[in-house]
């Protein structure tokens, strides 16, 4: 069993698990097992919960791309202070001080945003 | 048959094909910036892929400088998109006309 | 770890940071001009101080040497006379003054880690530093036109830069590491020469530097973002990404591939051709004279181009000396245009029609910097041309170097037309030009230089020729 092999379980496996997951109700349904009542709350989006409110397809608030734009520089920082947190007792002081000056740079731009009044909601 | 470093490569080179085509192809200009990340991610697999047959560590790092530089580039993209999606109200490529290609 | 070393890019990144900080907490934005020139100054100095060292820090990812050391000062030259030539056009955008002088700032750091990193992830990054910054500045004005060149700018350089992190991998997977002294060693021990991989791998790093310098066929980007990006912006990105560009090629190129040097010489030497006919055939034919030096700026990378196939140390001085003079040539062009165009408030070929009668001492300097980009003497650009062309002689490039004497011959008829339109053209208006002692201070440096090359080359060629043999001795 090499490594395709596995691959081609997987496959099958998952398509198995898909297929069966469709045709049990439908199976079940053909063999009246299952009655057939619908009514109007069956067909809402969400049976018990919230009442929804207009479409699903709306327009969102360009603000919120200003938001997501800061997470992502944000967020994708972390990618350098995970392997850094791990190393830090081999990189020593200067890794540290490396990371200190990354980090203020960063902060920079933060207080920039900051200032700019890009957090506020307008 | 194993799997190895050639079907990393061949993943990689399709993946970076289909990423060219959806730049040269696709006229939404937040599509082409999508496929501009698969062209990126093709590289990312190729570089992991060397790194890993070949037991030198560089291409991971190699691979998260990629990651940071194109969430940047994503980032000025999609704000400068913003910028011209007010000016002009929409955001297909062939209808940046000002100024003819 | 000597951080002397890299004094010159920290003491600019810190002024780059400190110009936005100030931005936030200081009334007087006057100063924020001010603080960035010092800082280009200081970064100068420190730049100079460190000439004549060669050594390297950073695990070797850091190199100190002439050739670094030249460059920097080309592009800390060029940043400080953009600087002090946007102070009035920066009205247009006076509420993001600071966020211009920083970005232009940060995207000189990155073009002086260009000339001086000798390793794969560090070129990356710095190429994207002065990327992202210059894709910002293009799209700075915010107006239809400008976001326009701003967004061809980003899709197009980002889609460069994806072509040349492949090409690299390639080159890393078949060497096994990104330092490129080791890649070079590789190269020769392995018996990977001529391989299709490595071959393949060269290719991809053509065309995605191609991109940067400019050369047909990755040049589409060129007229629109020069059109549309703010002038000050224009002029800094036909000069110094330009230079940028091949000051990397030269780093990867003589000192990585070196070994590889048959199989790339040939494609720059085609690329070369072509680049040079095409920038200067499409040019005879543009109304708007931004997008005329555009096209002119194509054309120019060409002959630059032969010193890359050449691949000799004359060679490699003659790139460094061309590149300095065309620096000096096309930002006296472009300072020229941004003193005029702010007043009449068009860049069309029409309107210039009799500026000398209004402008006299504008007319003047764009004119010889027009003449200097043609080639004639006793300018820089002359002199420039008459010593890449020799170098790419003694390299066994005859063929291509009459193609390019044959361009400069047509490319003198769309220069001088400008000059005969300024000159000889009935004026449009009997209002005289003025422009703000920043431009006036700027232009007369350029003027001056472009006079001063063309008669005594020999102050800056020494300089260049000690810088070249970096790579070969």
């Amino acid at each position: 069993m090499d490594n395709f092999g596995y691959i081609g379980i997987f496959l099958i496996l998952s398509i198995g698990f898909a297929a069966t997951m469709i045709l049990l109700p439908v199976t079940l349904r053909l063999l009246h097992i299952v009655p057939r009542k619908p009514n109007p709350t069956k067909y809402t989006t969400y049976e018990c919960g919230m009442e929804t409110i207009g479409k699903s397809q709306v327009r969102f608030n360009f603000r919120y791309y200003y938001f997501a734009l800061l997470f992502v520089i944000f967020d994708i920082q972390v990618v350098f202070l995970y392997p850094w947190a791990v190393e830090l007792s081999q990189l020593k002081l200067f890794g540290l001080v490396a990371m200190m000056v990354f980090v203020l740079i960063i902060m920079v731009g933060f207080v920039y945003a900051w200032k700019k009044g890009v957090l506020k909601w307008k | 048959m194993a799997v190895g470093l050639e079907h990393f490569l061949v993943l990689s080179a399709v993946l970076f094909a289909i990423g060219l085509y959806g730049v040269l192809a696709k006229r939404n200009a937040v599509v082409i910036l999508m496929s501009i990340e698969i062209m990126l991610t093709a590289v990312n697999i190729a570089m992991v892929a060397f790194s890993r047959y070949g037991q030198f560590i560089t291409g991971q790092v190699f691979v998260i400088f990629i990651m940071v530089v194109a969430a940047a580039e994503v980032a000025v993209g999609l704000a400068l998109i913003i910028a011209i999606y007010r000016s002009k109200k929409t955001v297909d490529s062939e209808k940046f006309d000002l100024m003819k290609w | 770890m000597d951080l002397y070393l890299l004094s010159p890019e920290i003491s600019l990144l810190a002024t780059a940071l400190a110009v936005i900080l100030l931005d936030l907490f200081v009334k007087e934005k006057w100063i924020l001009g001010w603080v960035s020139v010092t800082g280009v100054i200081v970064s100068a100095i420190f730049a100079l101080s460190l000439w004549g060292r060669v050594e390297t820090s950073f695990g070797g990812a850091l190199a100190v040497d002439q050739f670094s050391i030249f460059f920097s000062l080309l592009f800390l030259g060029i940043a400080a006379l953009i600087l002090i030539s946007s102070t009035e056009y920066s009205r247009k955008f006076a509420a993001f003054r600071a966020e211009y002088y920083a970005l232009v700032l940060l995207a000189t750091t990155g073009m002086m880690l260009l000339a001086s990193t000798r390793e794969l992830i560090s070129i990356f990054v710095a190429l994207e530093l002065t990327g992202i910054s210059l894709y910002v500045l293009a799209g700075f004005l915010k107006d239809a036109k400008s976001s326009e060149a701003g967004l061809k700018y980003l899709l197009l350089g980002a889609v460069a830069s994806a072509v040349l992190l492949y090409g690299m991998a390639l080159v890393y997977g078949l060497t096994g590491t990104t330092y490129l002294d080791e890649i070079a060693a590789a190269i020769s021990s392995q018996g990977i020469l001529g391989s299709p991989a490595l071959l393949m791998g060269i290719v991809l790093l053509v065309a995605g530097f191609g991109f940067k310098i400019a050369a047909v066929p990755f040049q589409m980007w060129v007229p629109d973002v020069y059109e549309g990006a703010p002038t000050p912006v224009t002029a800094y990105l036909s000069v110094a990404s330009k230079a940028a560009g091949f000051a990397v090629i030269l780093r990867i190129f003589y000192e990585a591939l070196g070994p590889a040097s048959l199989d790339w010489g040939m494609i720059f030497a085609v690329l070369a051709a072509i680049t040079m006919t095409i920038g200067n055939i499409v040019a005879l034919t543009q109304k708007n004279i931004k997008r005329m030096l555009a096209y002119s700026s194509i054309a120019q990378a060409g002959y630059i181009m032969i010193g890359l196939a050449a691949f000799t140390a004359e060679a490699s001085s003659a790139i460094m000396f061309f590149l300095a003079c065309y620096a000096l040539t096309n930002l006296g062009a472009f300072i020229a245009i941004i003193a005029i165009s702010n007043k009449i408030n068009s860049d069309e070929i029409a309107d210039y029609s009799g500026m000398v009668r209004r402008a006299p001492l504008f007319a003047l300097a764009l004119a010889l910097c027009l003449i200097s980009l043609t080639g004639i003497p006793p300018t820089a650009g002359f002199m420039a041309k008459i010593y890449i062309f020799s170098a790419g002689v003694n390299a066994d490039l005859l063929w291509l170097v009459i193609i390019a004497v044959i361009n400069s011959v047509i490319s003198a008829y769309y220069y001088l037309r400008v000059v005969r339109v300024m000159f000889l053209g009935e004026p449009l208006s009997e209002e005289r030009v003025h422009a703000s002692s920043g431009l006036r201070i700027a232009l007369a440096i350029t003027c001056l230089g472009v006079l001063l090359l063309g008669i005594y080359p020999w102050i800056l060629m020494k300089y260049s020729e000690i810088a070249a043999i970096t790579f070969l001795p």
